[in-house]
């Protein structure tokens, strides 16, 4: 958050403002990575995961870029400003399996920081003269795809969210495991729902291990590897064209 | 959307969380307009198990709480169909709605993040 409120600082006068939106369905749980940030950007949080749906994020940090008419001109992709101290870390001998296998797909995960810093920074300063920028018929191309199973997870998502409020955790279960099968390229359905059970109760902050439970099927490190290992976990931005 | 009944569904609510919104040529987002006999009804109330068919989008039912969800739209095989960007209410920090569309004139870059 910190980075995202320096690059709207930076951008501001340029016509530019960064809105960061949480995709977390407890907003208690985003405050302290906001307040820390003292945001003056417009800092939103979408309890339903609706952005997901209306505009195909599929994992964090992921962006999309709207000009000055409401129009997107880049669709959703991963978007990182910042490069994770965790890609250049050394693993340490002796760490438990599963942890040390954990760093290791992290550091696979690719880094684009530079280079789309770079292509925000040319869209603040050029606008629709930007290569960076694409046409409608590119944005809706290159947005993710959205099939009947991919459309089914969205309902089954947001279903069971409404569930967890209305009536009780238990009854989300069932439809964020339908969410996941249907959908299992979306992250954000699954991170979110596997935090919910291995935080542990009074946590100060979210497991991010979201090692293997009794509740999910999948867990992050075993799917991450399902899925191709770190080298496929993020929508990598295509900046060549 | 989450219903709780099938009946009766306000197309301006529909339009607000789908992004369709039910005009005489059609279902239209953006300048996509799909055409959608049956979906708007006499009493101007949305039938929504016609718009879904013809949007491609799911309904689901959890026949427990009796409860609906509909999923987005399969037109295009895309998660858009439209680059012209929806415009959901989210909600600030303080707990204050907040619309891009408040934004217009301004470049925006929206950041999907999470405490996860």
């Amino acid at each position: 958050m910190p980075g995202w409120q320096a690059l709207h600082a930076e951008l501001e006068a340029l016509g530019v403002t960064v809105v960061t939106v949480a995709l977390d369905v407890v907003p208690e749980h985003t405050y302290q990575w906001i307040d820390v940030a003292s945001p003056t950007h417009p800092s939103l949080i979408d309890t339903f995961h609706v952005t997901d749906d209306l505009f195909g994020f599929v994992n964090i940090p992921m962006a999309i870029w709207i000009d000055e008419t409401g129009t997107i001109v880049r669709p959703a992709e991963g978007a990182s400003i910042e490069r994770s101290p965790l890609r250049d870390m050394e693993i340490p001998d002796g760490l438990p399996e599963r942890m040390d296998r954990m760093f290791r797909e992290v550091k696979k995960i690719p880094d684009d920081a530079e280079a789309y810093r770079a292509a925000v920074v040319d869209w603040a300063q050029r606008g629709a003269s930007s290569p960076y920028v694409l046409t409608t018929d590119e944005v809706i191309a290159r947005s993710q795809p959205r099939g009947d199973n991919e459309a089914r997870a969205a309902a089954c998502f947001e279903l069971g969210e409404h569930l967890r409020r209305t009536v009780g955790p238990d009854a989300a279960v069932p439809w964020w495991r339908e969410a996941h099968r249907l959908h299992p390229a979306n992250w954000t359905y699954k991170r979110q729902a596997w935090t919910l059970v291995t935080t542990p109760e009074g946590a100060t902050e979210n497991d991010l291990m979201q090692g293997p439970n009794d509740v999910y099927v999948g867990n992050w490190l075993d799917d991450v590897i399902a899925a191709g290992g770190g080298e496929a976990y993020t929508v990598v931005p295509q900046l060549g064209g | 959307m989450i219903l709780t009944t099938l009946d009766r569904i306000d197309p301006a609510a529909f339009a607000d969380r789908t992004g369709w919104a039910a005009k005489p040529q059609g279902l239209c987002r953006g300048e996509v307009c799909v055409p959608a006999p049956g979906s708007l009804r006499d009493d101007g109330t949305i039938d929504v198990e016609v718009a879904a068919a013809r949007l491609g989008m799911p309904l689901v039912h959890d026949a427990e709480h009796d409860v609906w969800a509909v999923g987005p739209a399969t037109a295009t095989g895309r998660a858009l169909s439209t680059a012209v960007a929806a415009d959901p209410e989210l909600i600030a920090r303080d707990g204050s709605p907040f619309r891009l569309s408040s934004l217009h004139g301004r470049k925006v870059l929206l950041v999907a993040w999470s405490s996860y």
